[in-house]
């Protein structure tokens, strides 16, 4: 069928080596910065520096090398793979020798990946992704593109056989391809928010880290002389943290703008009979196809500012898939009308049937009992200031307001013979999300005791990926949605997968 | 009804998951609750006593007086709490699915039908034992949730259960 021949054991190709000793550095580097941290600042503090050019630190430095690079190549040795009788193979181990073997039929994804170094020697790697657990994690590290290609057709081939064989292929063709423009919009509409928590969660990582050399350079005392607490100190001390909350917002948008750019770089999606391919990135580049019977539900995500723009995100979740996976089943930047075609490929008809049924307007109240509590707490730590902080409140109310407003506005749901629709978000995010009622696995009929009083309930409906709720209605319609969803999985008894 | 478009079955005559007459779990499962409750909460007093032993300070006494009063109203909700939420475990088994509900404040009754069903377990631990009980496990492929977990069913109901549900899973293939 292919050039390559799988069937009798192979290594990978011999640049595996590089990439395995590049792999294998980064992670000892990585681990060990603390402690080359604490050096530096050892030598800093004894103004004592060590001759680098010494014969003893040469050696040393060539002796970690090497031994690194033996390990590399005493991997890369050990390392074998075959596919034999719909198995997939895989011997490994130096001296805890492992030999892993796959039914083809149990293969659930397989990921073409490149990471920096793989791009530079131009090998990919290839991983395989099974039903079941988490832990069996199979993947070879330097394939060259076109063998990678042939045998992840071969794997999936052969787990697909039975249902896809006998359909005519539709010929694979470029869908979408998201441009450098578009790429910089989704990037200044994000939600900057996000990336300001990352860069405080990157901030308080790193003073951890260096708690001990932040002490010693002794930056309270040098930043107190600073700010002498006389008159027109107030003054300075406002502007010097309106500056850094300045700062830190236009570092929260250029982190947006990078982020968005090095997860979607070139961003390309395929459409074929059985789903979609898509691949992206810029220091990971990443190819992985998305088949339709292990969707489970679909979310179209937007913002104010994206729907000016005419984007929308397209995010599905995918049975078996881990966490971390997941994020990468994500396509930006698409448009109206592609949304609509690829929701008519995964979800017929669905978008014209839709009927908006609206929720209780207790959505509403709840949300603005919880703001009102957070707004309670925020207030009894001003109660410290001055009274002219309590003008955050005007602002902070007038949005809990609209935004609880939005809240209701934006919820409805749908149920219908095949499919689940349920839209929400608040002020600035909307969002939509589907799901084919033959994809359930369970479903809960959720009650507090406050919605018992106002005779609301909601309705939890579980999957093999992320959960779907229908919030606050009324009981009995509750009640006959979740008769008529179990009736539904049981009398069709259709395959979730 | 205009909540279902293209509708093909009535609604209204469905098997109703809200007329079951469902089962309450062993009564004997309330003294393990209890129990539960219970430990934490006299290792937190004791603690707190003992604190209360050796600190001369007469400020730090009070505080802790109240902290043992803080703990004791917790301690009686949550007794009250664990037995509004005891009435509400219940169970039962339809020729197609099980409905296991529980939960006081939020109260879940979650439905799963027997196609959906993964695998089962049998769990006992060390005080189930004790009272002669079990907890019967089903899982399904859910990821967030919709697997159930009955506790405190008598040492042979969860047994005759888990024989019923194995046979239909080895049926269903």
């Amino acid at each position: 069928m292919s050039a390559f021949n799988f069937e009798t054991a192979s290594r990978q190709s011999a640049k595996g080596i590089i990439v395995i000793f590049g792999v294998s550095t980064f992670k000892v580097l990585r681990g060990s910065l603390i402690i080359f941290a604490a050096l530096i600042l050892k030598y800093f503090s004894s103004d004592k520096f060590p001759n680098l050019l010494n014969l003893k630190f040469i050696l040393i430095a060539v002796g970690i090398v090497l031994f690194f690079l033996a390990l590399a190549t005493l991997r890369y040795l050990n390392f074998k793979f075959y596919v034999n009788h719909k198995y997939f193979f895989l011997q490994k181990g130096i001296f805890n020798k492992e030999e892993v073997s796959v039914s083809t039929a149990k293969i659930q994804n397989v990921y073409i990946k490149q990471n920096l170094l793989q791009q530079l020697i131009n090998v990919v790697s290839l991983s395989i992704e099974t039903a079941g657990d988490d832990k069996t994690e199979i993947e070879i590290m330097a394939l060259s593109r076109p063998k990678a290609q042939a045998l992840k057709s071969l794997l999936l081939l052969s787990s697909n056989e039975n249902e896809s064989k006998a359909t005519e292929r539709l010929k694979e063709t470029v869908y979408f391809r998201a441009s450098v423009k578009k790429l910089v919009l989704e990037g200044i509409s994000e939600n900057h928010f996000k990336s300001l928590v990352l860069i405080f969660a990157f901030i308080i990582g790193l003073y951890n880290n260096l708690k001990e050399f932040v002490y010693q350079l002794d930056l309270t005392s040098r930043f107190g002389s600073w700010f002498q607490l006389d008159g027109e100190s107030v003054m300075t001390l406002l502007l010097f943290n309106l500056s850094i909350v300045g700062l830190l917002l236009i570092l929260a948008f250029l982190l947006s703008l990078v982020r968005m750019f090095i997860q979607n770089f070139n961003l390309t999606v395929k459409r074929n009979s059985e789903g979609l391919e898509i691949s992206k990135g810029l220091l990971n580049k990443i190819n992985l196809s998305l088949s339709a019977h292990r969707i489970q539900n679909t979310t179209i995500i937007t913002n104010r500012l994206k729907q000016l723009f005419g984007l929308y995100k397209l995010a599905f979740t995918q049975a078996m898939a881990n966490k971390k996976q997941q994020q990468n089943f994500n396509i930006v930047g698409l448009g109206k009308t592609q949304i609509s075609e690829l929701l008519q490929q995964f979800y017929p008809n669905a978008e014209e049937r839709l009927i908006k049924n609206k929720p209780s307007k207790y959505l509403m109240i709840r949300l603005l009992v919880r703001s009102a509590i957070i707004v309670v707490i925020i207030n009894g730590l001003l109660a410290f200031g001055p009274i002219i902080v309590f003008l955050v409140n005007i602002p902070l109310i007038l949005y809990i307001i609209v935004n609880a407003n939005f809240a209701y506005k934006k919820a409805y749901y749908h149920v219908d013979n095949d499919y689940i629709v349920v839209g929400g978000g608040q002020l600035i995010e909307t969002t939509t999300k589907y799901l084919e009622i033959k994809k359930i696995q369970a479903v809960s009929f959720n009650q507090s005791i406050f919605q018992k009083r106002r005779d609301l309930a909601s309705i939890v409906i579980y999957t093999a990926s992320k959960s779907l709720t229908i919030p606050h209605i009324d009981t009995n319609i509750a009640l006959s949605i979740k008769n008529y969803l179990v009736f539904k999985v049981e009398s069709e008894n259709k395959d979730w997968m | 009804m205009a909540l279902f478009s293209n509708i093909q079955v009535n609604v209204n005559a469905l098997p109703k998951a809200e007329d079951l007459d469902l089962n309450p779990i062993s009564p004997k499962y309330f003294y393990i609750l209890l129990l539960n409750i219970c430990i934490p909460f006299i290792v937190l007093t004791t603690a707190a006593l003992v604190l209360n032993f050796f600190a001369d300070d007469s400020n730090i006494q009070s505080v802790l007086w109240y902290g043992i009063a803080a703990i004791f109203i917790m301690f009686i909700i949550s007794i009250v709490l664990g037995y509004l939420g005891f009435k509400k475990r219940k169970y039962a088994i339809r020729e197609k699915d099980m409905t296991y509900s529980h939960g006081y404040i939020v109260h879940k009754i979650i439905t799963l039908p027997y196609n959906r069903i993964q695998h089962i377990e049998i769990a006992r631990s060390f005080l189930a034992r004790k009272f002669g009980l079990s907890t019967l496990k089903i899982y399904s492929a859910g990821q967030s949730g919709g697997d159930i977990s009955i506790k405190g069913l008598p040492r042979d109901v969860a047994d005759a259960q888990y024989d019923f549900l194995t046979k239909i899973i080895n049926e269903r293939v």
